[in-house]
């Protein structure tokens, strides 16, 4: 799949995180973004809408990006969530991974990590 | 790090003056360390002897090393060693406020020595900065602060520093903390809570105005306003401090902490926990208040 197809939802409470998580796709083509601010407008908007792939903040108000993968897996198994977070402890990284996240990037962002990680899954 | 320190210890002996220090730190940046700085911190010369290079220049049309070499005050090698050499950054700020007046080289010399001897720095420790000295610096600077977990505070002082450099710059002197016992008055601010066996309110206080810059610097882009993005900066500052401190600790003691979600208001009353301080951080365009709270 084109990245400049790809629907691309990003879950973060913080509207700069999103903003630079936005910048850094657009910057390789992608055009497509739904954005939630918490997990469980993340995992709403999931549902209805079927991205592609997910940036989601594991600290968020309302319900947690763990809580959120866990939920979004229930409802699909092959869903490609990436964990951006501030918080990088083993224990977060083991509990995303094992709640079904496919990558973990700790934040501050980094551009090029994050383009590394969108290139290996669209063209 | 010995720069954050050093401003602080000039205002604390009464030396300089906040307006003198923030003139000073604005003008770091684009201010060059001289050989004469270098030569007396170095003991190669005097006070007077810098005195006379500076007259002599004044009649002829020479370098500061040249006149050095001629008037026998230093060899070739050493002016050649000396410009080579590393240099801790405080010397830079304390000629600027040479220069401008605020003291004079004698005194200026003395200042750098009686900070060095009163915070026990090795001379060669000075151009590096080492963890463990920049630790026993942060272990002085809070000894009064009571703490449920002292290796913990320490912890996150000393990461606090290093992110305020990090990610805002390094023009910043950290003032005396203040013990609250009382709530506490914001002005823009974005909070955030350490959860687990230590718990812990952090809050990034600051003016309107400063929060603009704070943003600015942080985001790397020129704000104007104060809109929801430099809202949303300082509590992603607060985040990214918070969740680096839990990493550390994690790490360090095998411990894991939790984090809330940042929220952040104006001109709310922040109520204390068990010790509740107040960490100021003079930057020149405002102080940067950061609160800690422990539970």
């Amino acid at each position: 799949m084109l990245l400049k197809d790809a629907k691309i939802l990003i879950g973060d409470d913080s509207i700069l995180a999103r903003k630079q998580l936005k910048d850094v796709l657009s910057s390789m083509g992608a055009v497509n973004f739904i954005e939630a601010v918490n997990g469980k407008e993340t995992v709403e908007k999931y549902i209805s809408e079927k991205p592609d792939i997910i940036f989601l903040d594991i600290i968020m108000p309302i319900k947690d990006g763990i809580t959120a993968v866990k939920e979004i897996i229930a409802e699909d198994s092959s869903a490609q969530i990436i964990i951006v977070s501030s918080v990088g402890t083993q224990q977060q990284l083991k509990a995303a991974i094992e709640a079904g996240a496919k990558d973990f990037v700790q934040k501050p962002i980094n551009a090029e990590q994050i383009k590394a990680i969108v290139s290996a899954k669209f063209d | 790090m010995f720069v954050q320190f050093f401003g602080g210890f000039l205002l604390n002996k009464g030396v300089v003056s906040k307006q003198q220090l923030i003139d000073a730190m604005k003008k770091e940046s684009t201010a060059h360390i001289q050989l004469g700085t270098l030569a007396m911190h170095a003991s190669l010369m005097d006070a007077q002897q810098i005195e006379d290079i500076r007259i002599a220049q004044t009649h002829t049309d020479k370098r500061f090393g040249e006149l050095c070499v001629e008037k026998g005050y230093l060899t070739e090698e050493q002016v050649n060693e000396l410009l080579a050499s590393q240099y801790p950054k405080y010397l830079l700020l304390g000629q600027i406020l040479e220069e401008q007046g605020v003291f004079d080289q004698a005194t200026f010399h003395d200042l750098v020595k009686e900070y060095i001897s009163e915070n026990s720095i090795a001379e060669e420790d000075l151009p590096l900065e080492d963890g463990e000295t920049v630790l026993s610096l942060v272990r002085d600077y809070c000894s009064d602060l009571k703490s449920s977990n002292k290796e913990y505070q320490l912890s996150y002082l000393q990461l606090l520093l290093n992110n305020l450099i990090r990610f805002i710059g390094g023009d910043f002197t950290l003032l005396r903390p203040v013990i609250r016992s009382t709530s506490y008055p914001t002005q823009k601010f974005a909070a955030q809570m350490v959860t687990g066996s230590y718990c812990l309110t952090s809050v990034l206080d600051m003016s309107e105005e400063a929060a603009i810059q704070f943003a600015s610097r942080y985001v790397s882009e020129e704000f104007t306003t104060f809109d929801e993005y430099v809202q949303a900066s300082m509590e992603d500052f607060l985040n990214l401090h918070n969740g680096l401190f839990n990493v550390n600790i994690s790490n360090s003691y095998n411990v894991e902490l939790g984090l809330e979600a940042p929220v952040s208001g104006e001109k709310q009353a922040i109520s204390g926990g068990a010790h509740m301080y107040i960490f100021p951080a003079l930057f020149p365009f405002g102080v940067v208040n950061i609160v800690v709270s422990e539970m």
